[in-house]
């Protein structure tokens, strides 16, 4: 994964690179900055449509790509609910390939601030599966999850949670 | 509201800074500024690099064990209010943080001692084998101010008493 990551960052920043019109520059800036500045520059934005989610309860699904945010222009944040449509799913589980289902996000790698102005950040952008009420599909929940779903009346959720981070 | 220690530089860091990133294995890394968060990314190990209080503890330019660290230890448990005794601690803060000063400062001072006394040897050696560097041999021979005191020796008379005798 951090093979891959490193790659997508390359071609990310080549592509940055490619649009510089001076090729004097564009050559140069290969040459001079070293790979880590390009790591720095990968910014994170939100999860809209035909974001790859993981999915981290035993609903079943595996991975979900997002359909629509619901809530905002941009895209949904941490805590926010998503329309998705299961791309990859276990073969005895509660949901199947192909089904449109609804998803909290509980893990974005776009940082949230928090009301006392600091942020948080998680690893990866990981979703749970709800119905249309906004109860949890699965009875276990992988992983930290942070507490912005408390504000979001998922208590259940949390419940479930191992950690809240 | 808690003063966290930031991951990489082990700075304090205050309410409204910085950034938590975590992990999935829900261990949690706090930030102070983007500076720290942007060298975790580059996955520096903060014992090598230099400016932090990670290294300077390594290699022995801080303070590792003191009795003034206890009192910052992290507690879990909450007290109950009490007006004294937060008057108490606040002026107990202040005391102690006066004598970790003074103990660092003589920490500092030790591994300072014998630095003056070093250079100035060093740089009486430097005078003693470069000068050449910056005024020419000749010059130094004919002006008498610009070389070291000759050391005056005292030769023995018996010496050349003895010459005389041979003869």
């Amino acid at each position: 994964m951090a093979a891959s990551s490193a790659s997508k960052l390359f071609r990310a920043g080549r592509s940055l690179l490619g649009g510089l019109k001076d090729p004097n520059g564009s050559i140069g800036l290969s040459k001079d900055l070293p790979r880590s500045y390009l790591f720095s520059q990968q910014q994170r934005t939100f999860i809209q449509m035909r974001t790859n989610l993981k999915v981290v309860d035993n609903s079943g699904a595996k991975r979900v790509m997002c359909i629509q945010a619901l809530k905002g222009k941009r895209g949904a944040r941490l805590g926010d609910t998503i329309v998705a449509s299961v791309k990859e799913a276990q073969p005895g589980g509660k949901v199947k390939k192909g089904q449109v289902v609804y998803g909290v996000v509980v893990r974005a790698a776009m940082q949230r601030g928090r009301s006392d102005g600091s942020e948080i950040k998680f690893d990866d952008n990981a979703v749970v599966l709800v119905n249309k009420q906004g109860e949890p599909i699965g009875t276990r929940v992988f992983g930290p999850v942070p507490h912005e779903l408390r504000k979001k009346k998922h208590v259940k959720i949390l419940s479930l949670a191992q950690h809240i981070a | 509201m808690r003063l966290e220690k930031c991951w990489f530089c082990s700075s304090t860091i205050y309410p409204g800074h910085g950034i938590q990133f975590v992990r999935n294995d829900a261990k949690i890394f706090r930030f102070c500024r983007s500076k720290c968060h942007k060298n975790f990314k580059m996955k520096r190990n903060p014992r090598k690099v230099k400016w932090t209080k990670a290294y300077r503890r390594l290699h022995g330019k801080d303070m590792t064990q003191d009795s003034t660290f206890e009192f910052e230890r992290k507690r879990n448990r909450p007290e109950r209010y009490d007006r004294n005794l937060a008057e108490n601690t606040l002026k107990a803060i202040k005391k102690i943080d006066k004598v970790r000063v003074d103990r660092e400062a003589r920490h500092h001072a030790m591994r300072m001692k014998g630095k003056k006394a070093m250079e100035r040897k060093e740089a009486a050696k430097e005078l003693e084998q470069s000068i050449h560097m910056v005024k020419a041999p000749a010059a130094l021979q004919q002006e008498a101010s610009l070389t070291l005191p000759k050391i005056k020796v005292k030769v023995s008379q018996e010496q050349s008493q003895e010459n005389r005798m041979e003869e």
